[in-house]
Formats: structure tokens, sequence, C-alpha cells
């Protein structure tokens, strides 16, 4: 066999006939694929390409605890451009229409240059219909300017809550690196308040809409019927825990003021209403002039974004006369029996300390109806400063209350340790403690703070965690779902509670500082603090609980550099308490569950 | 001209300048799909760097002295054997095969290398043989050099790469002078396990074919029916194989039978790929202007479908160009190969051959839609520094080789 030879010719033409062949096969392939059937495939490459359009999910709605919507979504227009398809000549033109000025457009246009061209940029929300229509009808000349109906937040409610609701904003660049799987560009994200902290639940599932697209990218028709599609999931809904009428009678009433209010259910922690004033329009910031607005409210000297309610520290004054009260009776350094004689003041060492009148012999619940301040200074050297600074901590002074809005601070409450830290072992004495006994000097809390306290004090030691949010609807199963809060109890003795409720229910209905917000039909306990301001005119406060016999709302307010705590705190605390009690009688409160199935 | 005559002596240049263009040809490509890319806009300039290296390596490789390669087979075969085995153990996957190895910033695919420590045992082996190798044991020692190395990339698993490394040890195998009997009978298990990827009329159709061979070869009864029986034995032993395939390796097979089945999954290239091409049409649209290329319905088009760039943008005229280049370098590798006096040499040169017609070859019939989708690149022309390098440093093989083919006989 000469055949069977290393390397030989017929070996050589064998390769050789393999290469040709394959050469054949793959130009005939070729001939077939570009010249006989070019038309076939030049169509399907023109018309037959799939693009995919992503679909936003509508944001998860807010309710209150009567299932009536807080914040609701709403259509409106959004200029959209694709940079691949986009003639710059045509620039100048928009923007007039538009409306803003020149150069607005390339700003948007080169701050997204890292991105595909592909990919279409938002340059305008919310834009008029004037302008929809004018694209309409142009849309021929203005090739890769398109617009998108996208669904805006909607704050139609007449309930402001801006502070604890918190707005939506575009996605920052640096969120959109770190999320890139979530977001796209361009996509509204929880800025603070509900809707950041509960973004994750509100944001929903985007979907995907499969077109057919031709070169230039226009839609010809739907892709297999659509059967390829993702439905976007609505993000799930929220139902609050506040009462709209009392919001609102909060809000008003905190028209023109600067300070705080915060209203909870005492059993269950359940916020019912809160207010941070100045406050600021929400709905400002879905608008065209969103820069402006923000702009404007950053520069005012009021600090309307600031939420006073729990970034706001303040010194509570006599609203903080209970804790010392409490520590009293639990340590046992006083009973219901102890009696002190108030000529008017004190003197510790050489310096004075005052009290408003001079209230005679008191005890503990007459100290407390009356805010007799000579009371307290006595036994505060007694009950002693660690054992003032554990109750205050019990009480939940001191440390951040784990509210479901991310903002909050913890204020301050002094300890040994503290003043040690602070002026050195000798550089303090015992007499800062007579300030702290009236809830003033180092002290200091927020308005959220005081209502827990209240509440604590309301419901025998047994409350939650203030929180918004009562529980979740699932947009999914459309099953309402509570939410549960972590839940506190105080080791306090019941007596305790009692005398101390004594006094605060005597405030109001005895001869103390709140008479004027007597009821004859309810019966409100509370205690008013007027606390000394080194910038301008007092601090009001009034902290209080109602009915008395069986708590359903417990309130702190603040009204910032207004003067008494008696007759600008405690008549705006009564309207709240007011209005969520009768509607409550009138067994107007629902079971949210039930609404929703 | 006598010098220029003494250069066309030493360096062929038959071998050089097609190479270079498919090269210049596959920056083309690669400029054109990924200019607007976000991700691999860079790709370019990095191809350009590796364009550089690997002429600097095929210089250095092409003034090596003579018989260098002879030196170097085994302990290149033993290095070869061992980074496979390492690679198992430590290396990085990539699209699901363990094929990486990688330290820090450099890494490298050990099978690369391993084509050309195969290459010269396998030439070493063979061109060693006194009389002609069709004796069970020679045939059975080659074969176990060359599938010792599949063994190990098929555990990656690369199907691609082991379809590459059973090329080269048959193709070597065939130019030792193996008969047609007997390479029939390493090659029918091939065929028909090829024929029962299409289900089992093509299988048994296939089958009928080994019978009428066995009748042509007029072999005895009982070496015909043991080949049938082992040919049977193949095609169930595929069926078995296949279900050991990772998911994404069967999802090709499947597609490649029919690409049309399941048009956004694995069909989808295949089918974008054809498009692409066939929209080109007999010029092309133009450098940068392919919309299938431009809106990217094909993923990492740079890679493995840079083929259907140039058919898009550059149209029949450029595609043919592409395989004129081909076939014009297989043509000068087989004239070397055969015009060589030394077995050794002629073998490696063979080996070479197989390697860049079996790559070229797949990669080409996927974009045009004859061959599955494997992932295979187009020698010289897709982007990727160390495919370049290593078969740049083959070509310099080659050359070197040629320089040196009057003096080492």
């Amino acid at each position: 066999m000469s055949e069977n030879q290393f390397g030989s010719p017929t070996r050589e033409r064998i390769l050789i006939f393999i290469l040709m062949g394959f050469f054949a096969v793959l130009v005939l392939n070729l001939f077939n694929m570009q010249i006989i059937q070019y038309y076939n495939y030049e169509e399907k490459s023109t018309e037959n390409s799939v693009r995919q359009a992503v679909q936003n999910a509508p944001r998860g709605i807010f309710y209150d605890r009567d299932y009536n919507v807080l914040v609701s979504n709403k259509p409106s227009f959004t200029l959209q451009i694709t940079p691949a398809f986009y003639d710059k000549q045509n620039t100048e033109l928009i923007e007039k229409v538009l409306g803003v000025g020149e150069g607005y457009i390339d700003n948007i246009l080169n701050s997204t240059r890292i991105y595909s061209i592909y990919m279409p940029r938002k340059i305008m929300r919310d834009v008029d219909f004037k302008f929809i229509a004018w694209l309409e009808e142009n849309s021929e000349k203005l090739p890769g300017v398109e617009y998108i109906v996208e669904l805006q937040r909607d704050y139609s409610s007449g309930i402001k809550g801006a502070h604890f609701l918190g707005y939506i904003k575009e996605i920052s660049s640096e969120q959109y690196q770190r999320e890139k799987e979530i977001y796209d560009l361009g996509d509204y994200v929880g800025f603070n308040g509900l809707e950041k902290s509960y973004e994750s639940m509100l944001r929903g599932k985007k979907g995907i809409k499969y077109t057919l697209v031709d070169s230039k990218q226009k839609v010809i028709s739907k892709y297999k019927d659509g059967l390829e599609d993702k439905v976007p999931i609505k993000g799930n809904d929220l139902v609050l825990s506040i009462d709209s009428d009392a919001q609102r009678i909060a809000e008003k009433a905190f028209k023109g003021k600067r300070g705080a209010l915060v209203a909870i259910e005492p059993s269950t922690g359940e916020i019912i209403a809160f207010v941070s004033a100045p406050e600021y329009d929400l709905s400002d910031f879905t608008m065209v002039t969103s820069q402006d607005a923000w702009g404007k409210l950053n520069r005012d000297p009021d600090k309307p974004l600031f939420n006073r309610a729990t970034m706001s520290i303040y010194s509570p004054g006599s609203t903080y006369k209970m804790i010392t009260a409490i520590a009293g009776l639990e340590k046992g350094v006083i009973t219901t029996n102890t009696h002190y004689t108030c000529s008017g003041g004190i003197y510790y060492g050489d310096r004075p300390f005052r009290c408003l009148h001079v209230h005679g012999r008191v005890n503990v619940v007459e100290a407390i109806e009356k805010s007799c301040n000579v009371f307290f200074y006595s036994i505060i050297q007694n009950v002693g400063l660690d054992n003032w600074s554990n109750y205050s901590h019990l009480f939940g002074f001191g440390d951040k209350t784990g509210i479901d809005i991310g903002e909050e601070i913890a204020g301050v409450v002094p300890s040994t340790q503290y003043y040690n830290r602070v002026y050195g072992k000798n550089g303090w004495t015992s007499g800062y403690l007579l300030s702290l006994t009236i809830g003033q000097g180092e002290l200091s809390v927020t308005p959220l703070q005081l209502a827990k306290y209240v509440a604590l004090i309301a419901n025998n030691g047994h409350s939650a965690v203030p929180h918004f949010v009562k529980g979740i609807v699932y947009s999914d199963t459309h099953q309402y779902e509570a939410v549960i809060p972590k839940k506190i109890n105080i080791d306090v003795s019941q007596s305790s509670f009692d005398i101390v409720r004594e006094g605060m229910y005597k405030v109001v209905n005895g001869e103390g500082s709140a008479r004027n917000i007597k009821m004859p039909n309810l019966k409100i306990a509370g205690k008013t603090g007027t606390a000394q301001n080194p910038f301008g005119e007092d601090h009001a406060f009034f902290v209080g609980f109602a009915p008395f016999d069986n708590p359903q709302i417990a309130v702190a307010v603040v009204v910032e550099n207004a003067g008494f705590g008696s007759t600008h705190a405690a008549p705006i605390a009564r309207d709240v308490m007011v209005s969520f009690i009768n509607k409550n009688k009138q067994g107007d409160s629902k079971n949210v569950a039930a609404l929703v199935n | 001209m006598r010098i220029s005559y003494k250069i066309q002596d030493r360096f062929d240049f038959g071998l050089f300048i097609p190479a270079l263009l498919l090269i210049v040809m596959g920056l083309i490509a690669i400029y054109s799909s990924t200019y607007n890319h976000p991700t691999a806009s860079g790709n370019f300039e990095r191809q350009v760097v590796w364009v550089f290296v690997s002429l600097i390596a095929f210089f250095i490789i092409y003034f090596l002295p003579g018989q260098t390669f002879k030196y170097f087979a085994i302990p290149s075969y033993i290095v070869t054997l061992f980074f496979l085995v390492v690679v198992l153990v430590v290396g990085n996957k990539v699209y699901g095969a363990r094929s990486w190895l990688a330290y820090g910033p450099i890494g490298f695919q050990p099978s690369e290398i391993a084509k050309i420590g195969t290459i010269f045992v396998l030439a070493y082996w063979l061109s060693e043989r006194k009389d002609d190798i069709n004796n069970i044991k020679d045939i059975g020692v080659a074969l176990a050099i060359g599938f010792l190395p599949i063994m190990l990339i098929l555990l990656e698993p690369d199907m691609g790469t082991a379809i590459v490394f059973s090329v080269i040890t048959l193709t070597m195998i065939f130019w030792s002078g193996i008969s047609l009997f007997a390479l029939f009978v390493v090659l029918s298990p091939g065929i028909v396990i090829f024929a029962s990827i299409f289900g089992t009329w093509s299988f048994i159709v296939a089958l009928i074919f080994v019978l009428g061979a066995l009748a042509f070869f007029k072999r005895d009864l009982f070496t015909s029916a043991s080949i049938f029986v082992m040919n049977i034995a193949a095609g169930f032993f595929f069926d078995f194989g296949f279900s050991l395939l990772k998911p994404h390796q069967q999802k090709r097979i499947e597609a490649f039978i029919d690409p049309s089945a399941d048009p956004l999954g694995s069909g989808y290239n295949a089918l974008q790929a054809k498009v692409a091409i066939g929209s080109g049409g007999f010029l092309g649209k133009g450098f940068m202007e392919g919309n299938q290329t431009q809106l990217r319905f094909i993923p990492e088009q740079w890679t493995d479908f840079i083929y259907c760039v140039i058919g898009e943008e550059f149209g029949f005229v450029g595609s043919v160009l592409v395989l004129l280049l081909f076939f014009f370098l297989f043509y000068r590798l087989v004239k070397i190969a055969s015009s060589s006096k030394s077995k050794f040499n002629g073998l490696i040169i063979i080996g070479v051959l197989a390697t860049l017609f079996i790559h070229f070859a797949i990669n080409v019939g996927m974009n045009v839609g004859v061959a599955p989708v494997i992932g295979l690149p187009l020698p010289f022309v897709s982007y990727g520094g160390s495919s370049l390098l290593v078969n740049t440093v083959m070509l310099a093989i080659v050359a070197n080789i040629y320089r040196n083919r009057k003096t080492h006989a």
C-alpha cells in the first residue's frame, strides 16, 4: 500500500481537497445569504429588531388609619431624548418652547455621557400639555425626542405631613452605581422620611415590554403579541396610624408658628398626629421648578426642612417634673405624706432659686398641680443625680426611640459620669441638680421623646416603640399584614403612676396651670412647661393625655418663642385630643383589615 | 535582486502577509463593534498592544536556532499536563468552565499552551517510527498522547477546545500514513456521535453508512462486527455524555439544530448573526454603519461573532476576502509541510494547520449557521490577547522551520 506513507502526495491532495470543500461550502453559504436571500435578511434586519422598554412600577400608596388615601400617584408627561437619534440642531428650538435657559439640554446630555447613547435621557418631568401637543405635531422633524407618561406623587389629600412622609428624588449617580440591578437612571427613590425607610416596600417591581422596532428605533408592533412581556408589579401600600382629622387640626394650629407636636396612642405606640412647623409642601418637589423650591426652603431662616419633632432638642421645663417625682417615690425618698413649705424660693449656697409663687405647704401631688419648684429643689438632692438620670433613661430620654423614620437624635441626660467628663471630677457641684429637676440646664429632649414619656405615664409603663406604619397591604396577595412594633414595659410601681397622674389631672381640673383647657365632658390630664430660652421669648410646652380614666391619646406640644405653655401649647393639644376621642366615641374608627379585603 | 531573493528564501511572505492582513481586518471590526460600547470601548487599544506583543514574540521565535523544538517536545508536554491539572484545582471559572489560571492581573488558559505542547510530542512520537504506523500499539500511543489533554479539558469542561485537540491528533495521525481502514475505525465513532446529535433517525442512517463501509473494506466477520458494535456503543455513550454537559452547552447544541425554537435564548445569537451577515449584501453597509452591530443585537460581538461584523459592514466582498486569506494561509502550510524533509518538522506544521483550521471552520461555520455555536475565536481576527499570541507563536514556529529547512533536514 504505497498510499500509507508519511506525508504522501495523496494525503496532501486529500488535505487540500478538504480545505477547498470547506471553502466552497462557506462561499456558497455566503452567496446564498448575502446575494440570493439578501432582501429577506435585509428586511429582517431593518424591521425585526426587538427592543425592551422598561415599565416603571407604580409606587405604593400611603393610607391613614381609617384607610383614607394620604399620598397616591398621578400621571404626568416626561420629555426624553435619546442621544443616538437626536439632532443637536433642534436644541435651541426645544429649549425655547420649553421655556428654559440656554444650555439646559446640553447640561443633561453631557452629565449622562458615560451611558449608552441608545438609552433615553429624561430631560424634564411634568411637562406642560401644550408642549406635548407641539411635540406630537412636529415629531417628524424631531428625531430622538419623545415623551413618556410617568407616575408622579399626588399630595392632594389636604394633609401636609412632609416631615414623616418624606419626599422622593431622582436617584443620585452614586446610588445608581451601587444598585444598578434595581434602578435605572432617572428613577425616583425615597430620599427621607417613610419614603426612604420603606423604599424597598414601596418601589414595586419593574416590568418589561418587548416591541419590534426598525433600524431607526421606530416601534412597529408588539413582540410575540406581548406574551413575553413582564407586567410591572405595583409597590406595597402602607397603612399609617395617622388620623387625618387630628393631623389636619394640628397642622392648622401650627400655621405661622414654629414648633412641633407628636400624638401617640399610649397602648400601641402608634403615632396619631405628627407636626414639625413650619411645614413645607411636598407637591413643590414634583414641579418643574423643584430646584427653585428646594433652594428657597433651604435658605429659609425658619428651617422648614428641619424635622423639629425628632431632630430638634429643647429643655423641657416643668413638663419634666414627673421624672423627679417618680424617681423620688420609687426610691422611697418621698411618699404622699412628704410635705415641703414653699416660700417662693430657696437658697442653694448663696445662690437663689426661685419659684413662680408662694405655694405654702405642698406634697408631691400638689407640687405637680401647682408646678412648685421648691418641692422639687428640696427632694432632688436626696433622689440623687444618678437615680434621676436612670429614671430619665427608663422613660426613653437620652436615647433614640427607634421610630420608623430614619432621622432622630438622642438628646442629652446628664449623669455623674457625664459631668465628670465635661467639667472634670471636681469641676461641678450638686447645685446643677436644681436646674435639672425643673427641666432646665443641660437636659435636652426631643418632642417625640416627650410624647413617648407621656404615653408611658398614661398607660402605666406599657407601650411600644413609636411608629407610623400600622400595616402593609401587599400588592401581590392584596392581603393586609399588621406591623408588630417592639413592646416597651418599664418597671415602675402602679402607685407611683397613680400619684403622678393625679397631679397631672389636677393641672387641668384643679388649681393648676392648664385650667384654661378644662372640658366639661372630657377628663384631660397634663402638665405645662415654659422653658427659658437664651435667644428670645420662652418656649411653650404642654404634655398631656386623655381621657384620664382610659387614655387613648398622649400628646406633646412645643411652640417656640411663644411664652407660657398654658396659653400657647395646651389649647393645641386639647383640640387634637378632642378630635381624636370624639371620633373614637362615634365608632368611626374602622378595622383596616376588613376595609382592604 | 539577489538580496530580495535571499529574504524570500529565508522568510515566507505567504505565511506572514495573510496573517497580518487578517489581524488588520480584525482590528477594523473590533473598532467598529466596540466604539460606542459602554464597557468594551477600550478593547481596540488593548488589542493593538497585543498585536505588538505578538509581533515581537514572532520574531524572537523566528530567530531561534533550528532543532530547538525537538529538545522542547517532551518537557513542554509535561508542563502542559501539569498546568491542565492545576487549572482544575485552582482555576477561575469563565462562562461556566474552569479554564482560566490567573495570578493578579496576569492570566492565561493552560489549554492554549497545551496545543503547542501536544503538537510537539505527537510530532516527536510519530516521526520516531521507522516503519509505517499501521499497528495498534503506535496508533494507540498516539491517540493516548492526544486524549490525555482532551480528558483534562473536558473536565473543565470546555467542549470547543476538546474538539480542537481531537482534530489536531487525528490530522497528525492521518499525515503519518495511517491506512484508510484504520482511519475509518478511529473516525467512524465520531461521525456516528455527530449524527446522533440530530436524533434517532440520523443515528440510524449513520450506522447504515458504517455497515456499507465495512462491506467495502471486506475485513473478516469478527473485526467488522466489533467495529459495528463499537459504533453503536459510541452513539449511546454520547447520550450519556450529553447528560453530563453543562446546561448552557446542551442548550447551544439544541439551538444549533433548531435556532428558531428559542429566538431569545441560545439560538438568538446564531439567528442574529445570520441576519447581520445576510443583510450585509454584496458590498456591505459600510464601516460603522451596520445596524445589527451598532445596535448590539449580538452580545460580545468582538470575540466569537467578529465575523458577522465583517459580513454586515463589508458584505460578500469582505467576507470572501477573509476566507481567501485563510485559504491561502492554509494552502501555504500544506505546501511547506509536504516539502519539509524532516518528518518531525512536517508534522508540527500539520499540527499548526489543524489547530488554525478547526478554529476557522467552527467559528465561521457558526457565524453563517452551518456549525453549532461553540465558543471558539476566529484566529488572528477575534478580540483576545492570549489567543492572538498563541496563534502568532505557532506561525512563528512554522516560519522558524522554514528558515532552517535546508540546514536541518
